[in-house]
């Protein structure tokens, strides 16, 4: 993706975990690129992929992490967890195993990111609605005693997608702006940056501003 | 490069032992001093002033440590030419490299220049005991191994010297070990070996280092020594001595006398920790069991006189294990450990390895790969590296077939004619991959090697110098300032709160002092402040489009200085203004490799420090006046 220089004032670190094979890299893909891979091969170790978004009027780049979920890569995918600002933990609704390990997924995120790390719960491959194993409600009542936004989305059809990777923004951005995240904490996941692009025309907004409350 | 350099460091942990036994007489100083030295910069001038220092101060190191790690390249180096995935060091090991942002427990305690500020930390939290204790003890125990060896040593020779001379003296049935022979031309030398701790113990001085020497067992000699004679007994001995070996007689008496100190010193060093730590009445006494501590105190009394130089270390496992479990993470969240990080980060000598092996530097730097177009060569390091990783973890449960497919996964994806993000490899490297990959039995650990080095290689030599002088290395660099002037300053004024909130950043917004109250309303304004903050910075000190300019470009004049007194050169300079030492052949690979990053390294100090003025002219124009001698 070509992104022109200073086009975005914040890049978001997300990581994205879950059993092996529910859709992932699918998902990270679908958002990136616009298409589904039919028949990705699993991840060695870690990928990463980004994208630009707007929240409140603001242009946000995702740094989005997608993590192997074989258990195999268990070690080394958790020193990526680190500095994440958000997190998708990602289960298959027409795999229950894939929905029991997620306590365990949770404990690793929980203990291995900041106390504020947005997580958002994701029940992929909603388009398989004949094989579902998991229902709605009992995955959203799960998301809610934990703290966690949920969807349930498809990375085939693109249902759901953007809107998973929006909705953990958003809160991120809210939480910037409520003052629980700081800013310039170099663990927190969030790169602030200067928002202006050559013609300086975001900077001409802001600088009237900042020139009454700066004396 | 930094291999070799990695591999030196990493031999450090290997033998603690050895290098402790260079720094032994300093190292229970040292780490006072260096606390001391970082306690008066920081206290008088703030973190920033630690990193402009660090910066600026090493900008001269920064010059001399790249052409001293071009230097180290081994004559039989590969090709020269960098940047087409070009090979370089023919050592890399990926185990072996570890990032110096990244610690353990165990490796703060084994380096110097993070020890100073796990100390600060641990005073801080009133625990700084336990870590001053441990250091003490692993200075001792290395020590006094060194010590004995080194008198072992000398009984040898000893021995073989003074065989000769003892053999005719004496009915004694010791007589045959120098440890009977008196010193003659200075009897009174005697006298000083004789107070110690042991005295509950009927053996003189010379026990000890008979016991020794007997365990060493280095010399049949040695074996026939009985509990020793004291000291009374041998001068008499003295006149028949002197007939014809009296040379030999004082060079032996002189190393026994070195021998004696040696075992003395060792009392000595035993009995200071314990009266500092270990014993009741310490001031500081660690926490230890009372079992613990009487195990200890056998140690150092042993009935043979002799003091063990492991004496302590079943209690430096306790703290160890304290120190890990009750103290470290706190430690890495701190502002004591960012400062660290920014002091490495500051050094002028910032290794790949130091990016690649921490997360929060890699954040950053996936960043400035993907801006340079380079992201691929990344994700295959990535990629690569955690399959090695996770093969060679296997250890007995190795799936070939496993192994084989995830190995297939990355060669489709990067080496195969078809490949879908081709890195560029060349042939013989795809060849060797083929053949790994279809070796008998699937692939091994060391699969990816090659291309693994040239990926390192390629980041190294070609993105690393421009990420280093990049705006988001310096934001990188400024975050980690922010987080530890604002915890500093939070420490330092409001004691009571525990909160992390930043009071010095509430000068920008309108409710100022107000703001001390609640944490939730402090966060809001100082993100406020943050906001104008960042955007101060990065408007008014940062132009955004000096990266777009050639500053050189056009102008008639040989310089100017501007707001802040800098001359700022027009015209490039000189070769020989460049501080760094070297041969031709080093400073046009210098330039080859790194073009003009000495300058825009810098330059990028100077943007910190502009943006530091900035901050604290704001900062003063709003503050109270207490708070701006923080300063």
């Amino acid at each position: 993706m070509t992104t022109a220089p200073y086009n975005y004032s914040y890049i978001f670190k997300y990581i994205i975990i879950g059993d092996m094979g529910v859709g992932k890299s699918c998902l990270l893909h679908q958002f990136t690129e616009k298409k589904f891979m039919a028949d990705c091969p699993h991840t060695i170790g870690v990928e990463f992929g980004t994208r630009i978004i707007e929240v409140s009027g603001q242009k946000i780049k995702l740094q989005i992490w997608d993590t192997a979920g074989q258990e195999r890569f268990r070690a080394v995918t958790r020193s990526y967890y680190r500095g994440a600002a958000g997190a998708l933990m990602v289960y298959d609704i027409t795999r229950r195993s894939t929905y029991n390990h997620l306590s365990s997924w949770l404990t690793d995120a929980r203990n291995l990111t900041n106390p504020n790390t947005v997580i958002i719960l994701i029940g992929n491959k909603a388009d398989l609605e004949a094989q579902r194993d998991v229902t709605y409600e009992e995955a959203k009542q799960f998301a809610e005693e934990n703290g966690l936004l949920f969807l349930e989305a498809s990375a085939k059809t693109g249902e759901n997608v953007e809107d998973a990777f929006l909705e953990a923004a958003k809160k991120i951005y809210q939480n910037i702006q409520d003052g629980s995240l700081d800013l310039n904490a170099a663990e927190s996941g969030v790169q602030h940056k200067p928002s202006a692009p050559q013609g300086g025309r975001l900077t001409s907004e802001l600088q009237p501003q900042k020139e009454g409350c700066s004396c | 490069m930094s291999f070799f350099r990695r591999k030196a460091k990493g031999k450090e942990p290997e033998q603690p032992v050895d290098a402790k036994v260079n720094r032994a007489p300093t190292s229970p100083q040292s780490p006072s001093l260096s606390l001391r030295n970082h306690h008066a910069i920081l206290e008088a001038a703030g973190p920033s002033h630690v990193a402009i220092n660090a910066i600026s101060a090493n900008m001269d190191s920064f010059a001399r440590g790249r052409t001293a790690i071009l230097k180290k390249q081994p004559i039989h180096m590969e090709a020269a030419h960098f940047g087409d995935l070009g090979r370089s060091s023919v050592n890399y090991l990926a185990s072996e490299t570890r990032s110096r942002l990244s610690k353990t427990v165990d490796q703060i305690l084994r380096d110097n220049v993070a020890m100073p500020y796990y100390i600060q930390f641990q005073e801080a939290r009133g625990a700084d005991h336990l870590v001053c204790f441990w250091l003490e003890a692993e200075s001792f125990r290395s020590t006094s191994w060194s010590r004995v060896r080194a008198h072992s040593l000398n009984s040898v020779k000893h021995s073989s010297l003074a065989e000769p001379a003892s053999t005719p003296v004496s009915p004694d049935p010791s007589s045959n070990s120098d440890m009977d022979l008196p010193s003659i031309p200075r009897p009174s030398s005697s006298r000083p070996l004789t107070p110690s701790p042991q005295d509950a113990n009927s053996n003189s001085s010379e026990g000890p280092m008979a016991q020794l020497v007997h365990r060493d067992s280095f010399s049949s000699v040695v074996d026939q020594r009985p509990g020793t004679p004291s000291r009374a007994d041998t001068p008499t001995r003295q006149p028949s001595h002197r007939t014809g070996t009296s040379f030999k007689l004082q060079s032996t008496n002189a190393l026994k006398e070195l021998s004696d100190k040696l075992m003395k010193s060792i009392e000595r060093d035993a009995v200071n920790i314990f009266t500092k730590y270990i014993s009741p009445e310490a001031a500081r006494p660690i926490p230890i069991t009372e079992q613990l501590r009487n195990d200890i105190v056998a140690k150092i009394c042993g009935e043979d006189g002799l003091v063990d130089p492991n004496c302590f270390v079943i209690a430096q496992s306790v703290v160890f294990a304290i120190m890990e479990q009750q103290h470290f993470s706190e430690f890495l969240r701190s502002h004591h450990f960012c400062k660290y990080q920014i002091e490495v980060l500051t050094s002028g000598s910032v290794f790949l390895a130091d990016i690649l092996f921490c997360e929060s530097a890699l954040f950053y730097f996936s960043e400035y790969m993907e801006k340079e177009d380079a992201v691929n060569v990344l994700q295959f390091w990535l990629a690569a590296d955690n399959f090695q990783d996770q093969l060679s973890a296997k250890a007995g449960q190795y799936d070939g077939l496993e192994a084989q497919n995830d190995a297939m996964i990355l060669y489709d994806k990067y080496f195969s004619l078809q490949a879908t993000n081709p890195l560029g490899f060349d042939d013989s490297v795809r060849m060797e991959i083929e053949s790994n990959i279809c070796r008998e039995g699937g692939p091994l650990p060391d699969c990816f090697t090659t291309p693994l080095r040239q990926a390192w290689t390629t980041m190294e030599k070609v993105y690393m110098p421009g990420f280093l002088s990049s705006n988001l290395y310096y934001k990188y660099l400024s975050d980690l300032i922010n987080s530890v002037r604002a915890d500093e300053f939070v420490l330092a004024s409001t004691p009571g709160q525990g909160v992390a909130s930043d009071l010095d950043r509430s000068t920008n917004a309108t409710e100022g002092s107000q703001a001390q109250q609640g944490a939730k309303k402090v966060a809001a304004i100082k993100i406020l402040k943050n906001f104008d903050e960042a955007i101060t910075v990065d408007i008014a000190s940062l132009d955004p489009e000096s990266l777009y300019q050639r500053p050189y470009a056009g102008r008639m004049t040989f310089g100017k200085v501007n707001e802040l007194g800098q001359f700022i050169r027009e015209a490039e300079p000189e070769p020989d203004v460049k501080k760094s030492k070297g041969s031709m052949l080093s400073l046009a690979m210098k330039k080859l490799v790194q073009g003009n990053s000495d300058e825009a390294q810098e330059e990028m100090a100077w943007k910190i420090a502009k943006m530091i003025v900035n901050d604290v002219v704001h900062q003063a124009h709003h503050d109270s006046p207490g708070e701006s001698t923080k300063l």
